[in-house]
């Protein structure tokens, strides 16, 4: 038996706030509620005096942080009933189109062409991939990566909605400021209706059909209806934040499908943590200030970028926000090794 | 008309055929999607160009020595990202992705673009095929596709090391139990998926001018090719690029030539809405357990 | 494990600090109120990075005689950069303007130039320079959407000119070259092949409807996609169809890159004729092989890679650009043109006596000068005018053809316009 004196070990021990389930606590003082509500608080009331304090380029950072936010959102909505998408790009490039095309076209206002186009786009996306939810894994993910390049090159060869051009000069919001708090509203609103989505009976269903699909099934439930659905949802909040960008910058081009879009809100919420939409969110709202503050780089941005990401990932599989959500929960203590 | 089209489709099939061996390769064996196969790709074409504009090394040397270092690359890149995220799709799909990018990036940013990147052909000059000029560069391709693909089929069912594959792409638990170390066939297929890929770059490549762009298109067609095919099976994954391949330049023959890259699209929405699991893929509805 | 973990998050906030620390010190560094000049663009393309390059050597060569006189003190130039990546086609164009507007709004650049290549970038990013009140001297995008925007609200894209040609000019001349080609060898069967891109597509049009005007027999008339790997459909019709001459207009190196080698293997007997990169790049033989012989290039506008004898300014720019950088520009296109935008700028801010954008603009208006280029004056449209006649007049461009010399070796020989030529058109010996 070798000497273990002077030896540490971490000692982790939980907080006794916590009854039976993650969602339900023991309140017992104040102390207790300022402990629960403060990590809920203060980023949305961060968020909220953001649009009024920036402006300019950073407020435009804001609009992009919340846009990938919401883009984030939407794929791990659909990861938690098992569909893993890699063409983010396919909601936000409908949406765009949809929007852009209703007010160059037929000349509708904003107030229109949005609700419009996050409607037609989540019915628009749920119909395109409806044939590919069958599958399941990698498959899926293939697919809904090709989708929007591939519809880039169509725009691209027939020329239609502006072809390699573009449309330009939409209408726009009316007012920077009042876009940004549209974006940054949207975004929370989708947080928490999607945190309590998932935790009403029916995202209990989606997240069975992830872990265990014949079981859902032998519930007399049909998947594939519920999967399309999840879809719907999906794009819908995709389509909402191509709807709002086309009009933010009053442009609208065939790199609405571009692969950043599908790229960015998998590495936010790989960086952020899968499952809680709060990682999604976080990880975006880290990746995206961050990937703008490195354009003094130049050239090497992106790159450092991917390799800032295969770090914590590799680092920290199980995402920031689970991380730091152990943390918070719990007492951390060294104690000697007996 | 006739022969052009047989000729040129053929070999448009076979370049197809090459980008996605590779990645079909590592898939079929480890069940890993390399998404940096693209950057791979483009990496062994400038690795062997400055092997031959810095390094004074002649073109089959620096080709085999870039054949070499890409492989080598994908070995490496298995050990020290792929290891500690194994089993999560979702990771392995965002590491191999970035590794990707970030390949492409650097090399963007050390300025490789622009038309001075071009790798020498290994022969000049071409000959005449049923009255279709075809150079000898496009008839290498044609014979590398299917030298690599009779070379697996030798080196899968005849090899230790290729049974071992095969072992682990059937069962890998079993594979396990019979001492086949799942870790050292993963290295070891992602190894050979970049080495092929590596090999298609070199013949490839020479046909035009190097650009990192080429990475995102090689990765994804040899996804189109995957789809269009199925993803598990090498005959399918075959004839997925033949109907890309001679619809492509039947498209461009008999629509129109911009209508070439609609092709890989409209082949792909057809066989989902026809057979989701594309040509010879297995339909997997549901999730497979043992 | 664990203590793994640890260190690689101590890496991740290491680079992260790394990061931070690198960000201000680029920011700073300014020493006498130096008069700034942005370059959003795209650095990885030809045009981008050669134009940069000139750019940067144009403005060395004032600071050299003191800088721009403003209000009665000299003041030097400073270039700042951001790489906009708007050439590539993956980037969201969303995100190149973001590029755009970081740099107009941190590093507050009294003017503009360079500007956007990819042509949707361009027509995107004229409201941003147009909302932030910045003067810019594109010389990249040559579409000629860029005029209409303008016509539409002359008041609001006051600020926004154009120092190079536009593809309707380089058609133009083309076109001229092909009359030379039908009458002095009868040639009179034209096949055309065209980067589908509305440039390109607008280029390649004008060139067919003068062809069918003039009595050529059009064969083909072709679009393929800027990522097209393929062309053996248009290249064997044109071969069955015995076409004297190839039009291709192409821009981006990949594609075009992959057609002269398709082209050289392929044996088609007729003579290229159009704007593709890599056959009139100075580096061509290098790349493609001595196969480029006979093939006819435009290059916009002049002096962009190719000295010429008859225009001195164009020698002494190529050769100053050479000594600095080693070697000719990449591209035979505009190149020229970034080089000519610093000096009509500093000349403009001589004139105003002030940075103030709106008296700048008026003064850019007024601009009448002699450059590498020729003759730079604006229309209504803001757009440099050119033409075929006098370099003395307006700027020009140049047409010239791969030929062998006495020695043995390849060289460009200007062939139109005349004012212009060293040279005659050759016949290749196979078309005889």
């Amino acid at each position: 038996m070798p000497d273990r004196k002077g030896i540490y070990r971490k000692k982790r021990l939980d907080r006794g706030i916590k009854a039976r389930a993650d969602t339900i606590y023991l309140i017992a003082s104040w102390r207790e509620i300022f402990y629960l509500l403060l990590p809920r608080a203060f980023p949305v009331g961060f968020l909220l005096i953001l649009p009024a304090v920036l402006h300019g380029y950073w407020q435009k950072v804001l609009v992009f942080a919340c846009v990938y936010g919401l883009l984030a959102l939407s794929w791990d909505l659909l990861a938690s009933c098992g569909l893993f998408s890699l063409g983010q790009a396919l909601f936000f490039g409908a949406g765009a189109y949809l929007a852009g095309g209703l007010n160059y076209y037929l000349h509708l206002p904003p107030l229109v062409t949005v609700p419009a186009a996050t409607v037609g786009g989540g019915l628009l996306c749920a119909g395109l991939l409806a044939p590919v939810i069958r599958l399941r894994g990698v498959y899926f993910a293939m697919v809904t990566l090709m989708f929007p390049l591939l519809l880039m090159r169509g725009i691209e060869t027939t020329g239609v909605l502006g072809g390699t051009h573009g449309l330009s000069a939409l209408s726009p919001f009316p007012g920077e400021t009042l876009t940004a708090y549209l974006a940054v509203l949207a975004f929370l609103a989708c947080l928490f209706l999607f945190r309590r989505l998932i935790n009403s009976d029916y995202g209990l269903v989606l997240m069975a059909i992830r872990d265990d699909d014949r079981a859902v099934m032998s519930g007399g439930i049909n998947i594939y209806w519920r999967k399309t659905q999840a879809l719907f949802l999906a794009g819908s909040v995709g389509a909402f934040a191509g709807a709002l960008m086309t009009h933010h910058f009053q442009f609208l081009g065939m790199s609405a499908f571009a692969l950043d879009y599908s790229i960015l809100p998998v590495a936010a919420v790989a960086l952020g943590g899968q499952g809680s939409f709060a990682g999604a969110a976080l990880g975006s709202m880290i990746l995206v200030p961050l990937s703008e503050s490195l354009r003094a780089l130049g050239g090497l941005r992106i790159a450092l970028y991917c390799i800032i990401l295969m770090v914590s990932i590799v680092a920290l599989p199980e995402g920031l926000f689970h991380y730091l959500e152990r943390k918070y929960h719990q007492f951390e203590t060294r104690a000697e090794v007996e | 008309m006739i022969p052009t089209l047989l000729v040129y489709g053929l070999v448009n099939s076979v370049i197809l055929a090459l980008y996605a061996l590779g990645f079909s390769l590592t898939y079929g064996i480890s069940g890993l999607a390399n998404f940096a196969h693209g950057a791979l790709y483009i990496l062994s074409g400038f690795a062997a160009w400055n092997l031959i504009h810095h390094m004074g090394i002649p073109l089959l040397p620096a080709a085999l020595l870039s054949v070499a270092l890409t492989g080598m690359l994908g070995f490496v890149f298995y050990w020290v990202l792929l290891l500690r995220i194994r089993g999560i799709a979702l990771a392995e799909l965002v590491v191999t992705f970035s590794a990707g990018v970030a390949i492409l990036e650097i090399l963007t940013w050390q300025g490789f673009y622009g038309i001075r990147y071009s790798l020498p052909v290994f022969l000049r000059g071409g000959i005449e095929v049923g009255g279709v000029a075809v150079d000898y560069q496009r008839l290498l391709v044609l014979g590398t596709g299917v030298v690599l693909v009779i070379l697996l089929w030798l080196f899968v069912h005849h090899t230790r090391i290729g049974l071992a594959f095969r072992a682990m792409a059937q069962n890998e638990r079993t594979a396990l139990s019979v001492g086949i170390e799942s870790d050292w066939v993963g290295s070891l297929s992602l190894a050979m998926g970049a080495a092929l890929a590596a090999v298609a770059a070199l013949v490839v490549l020479p046909l035009g001018v190097m650009e990192s762009t080429i990475g995102y298109e090689v990765l994804i067609y040899a996804l189109a090719v995957a789809i269009v095919g199925g993803l598990e099976s090498t005959v399918g994954m075959i004839l997925g690029s033949f109907l890309i391949g001679f619809g492509q330049v039947a498209a461009a023959r008999f629509i129109g030539a911009k209508w070439m890259v609609i092709v890989p699209l409209a082949a792909i929405v057809v066989v989902l809405a026809v057979r989701p699991s594309g040509i010879l893929g297995r339909f997997k509805e549901l999730e497979e357990r043992v | 494990m664990k203590r793994k973990a640890c260190r690689a998050g101590v890496v991740f906030l290491a680079l992260l600090a790394l990061i931070v620390a690198v960000s201000p010190m680029e920011a700073g560094a300014s020493s006498k109120e130096p008069i700034v000049l942005g370059v959003p663009t795209s650095l990885y393309t030809p045009f981008g990075r050669d134009g940069l390059k000139a750019v940067k050597l144009a403005v060395e060569e004032i600071n050299a005689g003191g800088g721009v006189l403003v209000g009665g003190q000299r003041r030097p130039l400073e270039v700042v950069v951001a790489d906009t990546r708007g050439g590539e086609p993956g980037t969201p164009v969303h995100d190149a303007l973001m590029a755009y507007e970081k740099l107009i709004t941190e590093k507050k650049p009294h003017a503009i130039v360079i500007g956007a290549f990819r042509s949707e970038v361009l027509i995107a990013s004229m409201d941003l320079v147009a909302k932030y009140r910045i003067p810019q001297l594109g010389t990249i995008a040559q579409t000629p959407r860029f005029q209409a925007k303008i016509k539409k609200d002359p008041e609001k894209y006051k600020y926004l000119f154009r120092v190079t040609t536009d593809a309707l000019v380089d058609a133009s001349y083309i076109n001229r070259t092909l009359d030379k080609l039908k009458n002095d060898f009868g040639m009179n069967r034209i096949y055309f092949i065209y980067q589908d891109t509305l440039w390109a597509k607008a280029f390649s049009g004008l060139m067919s409807k003068h062809c069918k005007a003039q009595g050529w027999t059009q064969l083909g008339f072709d679009g393929y996609a800027a990522g097209a790997t393929d062309f053996s459909p248009a290249l064997t019709n044109a071969k069955a169809g015995k076409a004297q001459v190839i039009g291709m207009v192409w821009d981006v190196p990949l594609g075009a890159g992959v057609f002269v080698k398709q082209y050289v293997a392929m044996k088609v007997p007729a003579l290229l004729i159009g704007f593709i990169p890599p056959m009139a790049s100075p580096m061509a033989v290098k790349t493609v092989g001595p196969e480029v012989e006979y093939s006819l290039s435009v290059e916009f506008p002049v002096g962009a890679s190719l000295p010429l004898k008859k225009l001195p300014k164009t020698v002494e720019f190529l050769n100053k650009f050479k000594q600095k950088y080693g070697s000719l520009p990449e591209a035979a296109a505009v190149n020229s043109s970034a080089y000519d935008a610093v000096f009509i700028l500093a000349e403009a801010i001589e004139r105003a006596g002030s940075l103030d954008p709106d008296k700048l603009v008026v003064e850019l208006e007024k601009t009448d000068y002699r450059g590498v280029s020729g003759r730079i004056r604006f229309n209504e449209q803001h757009v440099a005018v050119f033409g075929h006649e006098d370099p003395n007049e307006t700027g020009v461009c140049v047409v010239f053809q791969w030929q062998k010399g006495a020695d043995g070796t390849l060289r460009r020989v200007p062939v139109y316009p005349d004012f212009l030529a060293e040279g005659k058109i050759l016949l290749p010996p196979w078309m005889k």
